[in-house]
């Protein structure tokens, strides 16, 4: 096209009259301060405010993890076992669910000449078929107090999902300073090297002890013994049954008969204890927190916040995944809509 | 062919700067764009009216004073020829609304006058702002709501357009 044309054009604009700017001036002066505000200029359109929400939703999650993994103290999630409210232990002792007998675990506590230094629980098994009494010490460190309540808690699992049970638990989580606890379990002695195996790896292991202490020959000496007394009594029947006996030697037979029979009972008991004591070997574990380095506390928080961040990631990925259908279908709707605008407004200029 | 680009500064200007600055920017458009200067003059007041009441919404940084009148501008002619075509669907007409066409006093040949009458809107607007108002393909694409080359495109079918019709008056 040539330049003069354009030229013409341009110079032909159109000028507004008089009475047009009068009446725009006309609108200035009923609305006078219709001035741009400082204000006005935080007005968002709607894709800023999108990718503000979107930054502000990402610094919001950077900063929840930070704050977080910087302030997260250990004793606060230890509320399950009510010891996150400050200073006071723990002393719990829980009952025996097999009825077991309990009463001798503080005297298997105490070391005996059979126990000996730190040992592999592969070292020391029972031996299959012989009554014995095991006893085994273990003191494990753990992290921090988080990781001392988990171990507490996973400990006691152990123990009841081998037919054992929880003898007693001391349980301390100061706010500040070295947590610890002391567990006494009690297991089937066939089932005492799983126990180990699964305790250990509960923590670091400081120290072992096991100890072993043979029961058989006591429950043979008592089995002996119940037989002797057995014997015993049947001849006292037998001497009671005779018809010639006087009244003096029939009071003085019935009186052995009796003290023999409660004789009985009592070796009886002591059988079924020693047994009952060998069917169950005592594990004392002893857990315990050290001071951590400081080091180690910003270690510790990183995996925090990489955790929560990695959590973070993990609901975002599924609200796309939700979400992302109702998201496509709403951007081709308004995809549709501006379109058809669009050719409306085109239809309406080629006619007018 | 390159047309020059008069871009307003980027600066805080009052509303009543603004439209003192652009009035017949604004008029000269709607002119090319309804062929009607009464029409055009109304609707001119009408966006004035508009751009006042949402002069604090009004962003610099993100256009041009002109170029957001005229973006009001084109959506309040618009409307005013939606209006104008169900006006015409109700009463059942098929002629054309009445336009004045624009006067020949104004600077422009007859020949120039008439081939710019026998455009659609459509093409009277895109040489209007690109040519009229001299606004770069950008603004343009802006107030038209389409990408810079579209602007670029139709812009050169109207100017071959209107050059052809010329020569057929001549």
């Amino acid at each position: 096209m040539s330049e003069p044309l354009l030229d013409q054009i341009r110079e032909a604009k159109p000028a507004a009259s008089p009475e047009l700017r009068s009446r725009i001036r006309a609108l200035e002066a009923e609305a006078p301060s219709a001035r741009r505000s400082r204000l006005a200029s935080l007005h968002l359109r709607p894709g800023r405010a999108l990718a503000l929400a979107g930054s502000a939703a990402v610094v919001a999650a950077l900063g929840a993890g930070l704050v977080k993994g910087l302030t997260s103290e250990p004793q606060s999630q230890l509320g399950a076992t009510g010891a996150g409210q400050g200073t006071t232990g723990l002393d719990q002792s829980v009952g025996s669910p097999t009825g077991a007998p309990e009463s001798a675990t503080k005297e298997a506590l105490a070391p005996t000449g059979n126990l000996g230094a730190p040992a592999t629980a592969d070292a020391l098994a029972p031996t299959p078929g012989r009554l014995q009494r095991f006893q085994a010490e273990m003191r494990l460190r753990v992290a921090d107090l988080e990781e001392l309540s988990g171990a507490t808690k996973r400990a006691m699992q152990i123990a009841q999902s081998l037919r054992g049970y929880v003898v007693s638990v001391q349980y301390d989580a100061p706010a500040q300073g070295v947590g610890g606890a002391q567990i006494v379990l009690r297991v089937p002695t066939a089932r005492v090297q799983t126990a180990l195996t699964q305790l250990s790896a509960l923590g670091t292991i400081l120290g072992q002890r096991i100890g072993i202490e043979d029961l058989q020959q006591p429950a043979d000496d008592l089995t002996s013994q119940i037989e002797d007394t057995q014997r015993q009594i049947a001849q006292l029947r037998l001497q009671l049954a005779r018809p010639t006996l006087g009244d003096e030697e029939r009071a003085v037979l019935q009186a052995r008969l009796t003290e023999s029979r409660r004789q009985l009972s009592d070796l009886r008991a002591s059988l079924g204890g020693t047994r009952a004591e060998a069917r169950f070997a005592t594990i004392q574990l002893g857990l315990t927190t050290e001071r951590i380095e400081p080091a180690a506390v910003s270690d510790s928080r990183l995996d925090d916040l990489k955790e929560i961040l990695a959590w973070e990631g993990t609901a975002l990925l599924y609200l796309l995944v939700l979400a992302g259908p109702f998201v496509l279908l709403g951007v081709l709707i308004w995809l549709a809509l501006k379109l058809r605008r669009r050719s409306e407004e085109m239809r309406l200029l080629e006619r007018a | 062919m390159t047309l020059p680009a008069r871009r307003t500064p980027i600066r805080s200007v009052s509303f009543a700067a603004a439209a003192a600055e652009h009035l017949d920017d604004v008029y000269g458009y709607l002119v090319y764009l309804t062929r009607d200067r009464t029409l055009a003059e109304d609707l001119a007041a009408e966006t004035f009216e508009k751009a006042l009441k949402l002069w604090k919404r009004y962003d610099p940084r993100r256009a041009s004073a002109r170029t957001w009148l005229c973006q009001i501008a084109r959506t309040t002619a618009l409307d005013w020829f939606r209006a104008e075509e169900r006006r015409r669907r109700r009463e059942e007409s098929v002629a054309r609304p009445d336009v004045i066409e624009m006067a020949a006093s104004e600077g422009l040949s007859p020949e120039l006058e008439t081939a710019l009458a026998s455009l659609s809107a459509g093409e009277r607007e895109v040489i209007a702002l690109r040519v009229l108002l001299e606004l770069d393909g950008e603004e343009a694409a802006r107030v038209l709501g389409i990408s810079p080359t579209a602007v670029s495109t139709r812009l050169s079918r109207a100017l071959t357009k209107l050059e052809e019709r010329m020569a057929v008056h001549v």
